[in-house]
């Protein structure tokens, strides 16, 4: 957590501009809004309590009065908006600075709104296009953390479990041994696992829900998939072999670790594309055939991954190429 | 023959067909890039499908529901695999063949 030294840092800077003008520091949280999302009254929770406690800091730093000339505001923007790419972050932060005549913008340089995707350097790009001063707060970092093992909670360790006992029941003959037996694996899975096993906090309703939309995209996928391999197999049949490979970036609109997989996978099973790496939200996808690719930019996965993940709603987001991407032509 | 053999039947034989096409496109396609689309698309439906005919075949509740799993988790695995060889090939710079190199 270096909001704690970035918030020092500001203030220190503040206090020191103050001297000669009136100052005012804004904090603001850019809401991680999926206004569809059930989870989105607890995140504007977490970010009023992240603005509470910068006050708090903010207190402390001053040593308990704040300078005549330093007025001091927080505010959770971006709220009812659905910002799914760092340039929508960009715009949400950029129409806050221009309406209160802010000329200088601190980013935390460990802020990132997109869970295990990194965007700050994305963001601090789309932020330069305006005449802001853009700065990461100069904090130590105190090490790097390791991404894949975080401190599990409670309900981590009970999600895995019960998700291990559940299969392992599943596979067994139900004989009063098998109770037994899938008790100590289960728990030997959920200690070892548990801390990888999810990036984020998991929430049953969300869970639930996710499974059963998930329910829903697999017929659609494996429609997909069919199609794919008639016409790999009419490709690799053909005599002449009429393929045409290219490899295109496509910047999706998913967010998280499980969202990317999903599509970065999915991409894999259909139509001619193949996902060759992913950074950010880019994907560098290796295309076999022409066809495949104004697949692609159709958007048709990435709605239907979307729509697993955050709902009905977010599948209603543009496809690829409404937004002005289609491959091969953006500069990553 | 009734109407569940006849589906184990078409099953294992379509699982064939495209398990045979994975093989072809490997041989026959030009470079890694897509050599990897035969082999993650053509090689997952013909294994899944094969799978399928076995799920049939048994007719236990158990081993279906095991041939179930399996064919999830090679829907899960197989690409995966492919974008690990995919990926660890552009980490190396091989170029992508494209139909200029063809003349």
């Amino acid at each position: 957590m270096t909001v704690r030294n970035t918030v020092a840092y500001v203030v220190d800077r503040g206090i020191e501009l103050a001297a000669d003008r009136p100052v005012e520091l804004h904090f603001v949280d850019v809401a991680r809004t999926r206004a569809v999302d059930p989870d989105a009254q607890a995140e504007l929770g977490a970010a009023s309590d992240l603005l509470d406690r910068i006050e708090l800091w903010v207190e402390e730093d001053t040593g308990g009065e704040t300078p005549e000339n330093l007025t001091v505001i927080t505010d959770v923007i971006g709220a009812n908006q659905y910002l799914f790419s760092p340039s929508d972050y960009a715009d949400v932060l950029l129409e806050y600075a221009d309406d209160k005549d802010i000329d200088r913008i601190v980013l935390d340089p460990e802020y990132s709104p997109g869970g295990s995707v990194p965007m700050l350097r994305p963001l601090e790009f789309e932020l330069a296009r305006d005449d802001v001063e853009i700065e990461q707060a100069p904090v130590d970092r105190p090490t790097e953390q390791t991404v894949l093992a975080r401190a599990a909670s409670f309900r981590k360790y009970l999600t895995v479990f019960g998700a291990s006992y559940l299969f392992y029941m599943l596979l067994s003959s139900w004989k009063p041994i098998d109770f037994a037996t899938g008790f100590l694996t289960a728990a030997l899975v959920a200690v070892l696992l548990a801390p990888i096993a999810f990036s984020e906090q998991p929430s049953f309703g969300r869970i639930g829900k996710q499974t059963i939309r998930m329910l829903i995209y697999a017929p659609y996928l494996l429609k997909e998939i069919a199609v794919a391999n008639l016409q790999i197999a009419y490709v690799v049949l053909h005599p002449d072999l009429p393929i045409d490979p290219e490899v295109v970036e496509l910047r999706a609109a998913v967010w998280g670790d499980a969202a990317v997989t999903t599509l970065a996978n999915s991409i894999t099973l259909t139509p001619g594309t193949l996902t060759v790496s992913v950074t950010d939200r880019s994907f560098s996808i290796h295309s076999l055939t022409a066809g495949a690719r104004e697949d692609l930019f159709e958007g048709g996965l990435e709605r239907a991954v979307r729509f697993v993940f955050y709902g009905r709603d977010a599948a209603a987001i543009a496809t690829p190429r409404e937004r002005g991407d289609d491959g091969g032509h953006s500069d990553g | 023959m009734t109407p569940v053999e006849w589906a184990i039947v078409a099953l294992a034989l379509l699982g064939a067909f495209f398990g045979g096409v994975a093989a072809i496109g490997i041989v026959r396609l030009p470079d890694i890039y897509t050599r990897a689309h035969a082999a993650s698309k053509s090689d997952t439906l013909g294994a899944v499908l094969t799978i399928g005919a076995v799920a049939f075949a048994l007719q236990s509740d158990l081993s279906t529901v095991k041939s179930i799993f399996l064919i999830v988790f090679m829907f899960i695995t197989n690409p995966t695999a492919a974008h690990a060889i995919a990926r660890a090939a552009a980490d190396q710079d091989i170029e992508p063949w494209t139909k200029e190199d063809d003349s």
